[in-house]
């Protein structure tokens, strides 16, 4: 299952992460001035608040990393019809 | 193995070259490069999806672009998508059309992006939203259009409207 985390300490509450996310997973809480995870089940992974964050505060884990597919040399089997 | 190291080359070059020729025509053509690989992509939509099943059923007929895609050895796996505040996967908008959200996650024109640093949202990316259109048109018999709302890092979020 994927798991999202915003070390509190590194958080300087610039709201990044709360403007780039594109299915409001954060919440900015006025009282710590940090931001926090406040709808983890609508995070997509798209991992853009991992990183837009200047202090490297938010981590992903468990997620679906994307096929680095020229370096596959099945899926370069596949394509070669495209070739 | 010399063979398929080859060819995994050929792919790169390929792909890298798709990706410069993208970026270089935007500049020049302007909204028109978009148009030219919508209209691409649709071409591809419409000439993959030949006798796909046909369906009135969104759910359906995404179901079926993904298997148009699988046979076609196509790496661009999408899955719908649903807010927790939303209850129901598909959407009507005020116009009358259904929606519905889609996550990309494996993408070659990303990757191929990336790997010279060229902007995503550019006209390749749009090669996608030709591909749906034309291929819904075929599955449905109704004009679709996918809108990029989000394009990020691993993963890129998109809305697929349908005319009803």
């Amino acid at each position: 299952m994927l798991e999202m985390k915003i070390k509190e300490k590194a958080c300087r509450g610039c709201k990044l992460c709360l403007d780039v996310c594109p299915t409001e997973c954060f919440i900015f809480n006025d009282e710590t001035e940090k931001a926090e995870v406040s709808v983890l089940e609508n995070c997509i992974a798209c991992l853009s608040c991992d990183y837009i964050c200047p202090s490297g505060a938010i981590t992903h884990n468990n997620h679906h990393v994307v096929a680095n597919f020229y370096r596959n040399i099945h899926f370069s089997q596949r394509m070669e019809k495209f070739l | 193995m010399d063979e398929i190291l080859k060819k995994r080359r050929t792919l790169q070059e390929t792909m890298n070259f798709m990706a410069a020729l993208s970026a270089g025509i935007e500049p020049i053509l302007g909204r028109g490069a978009n148009s030219m690989t919508m209209s691409a992509g649709r071409s591809l939509g419409r000439k993959f999806s030949e006798g796909a099943q046909q369906t009135d059923d969104l759910m359906e007929a995404i179901s079926e672009v993904r298997k148009i895609l699988m046979k076609n050895h196509c790496l661009w796996g999408f899955e719908p998508f649903k807010p927790a505040s939303q209850s129901e996967m598909i959407t009507v908008n005020d116009k009358g059309q259904s929606e519905i959200q889609l996550v990309f996650r494996d993408c070659m024109i990303r990757q191929s992006l990336f790997r010279f640093g060229h902007p995503q949202e550019g006209s390749l990316c749009n090669m996608m939203y030709g591909f749906f259109a034309g291929a819904l048109e075929s599955i449905m018999g109704k004009n679709a259009t996918l809108e990029i709302k989000h394009a990020g890092e691993n993963a890129c979020l998109k809305v697929l409207t349908v005319d009803g």
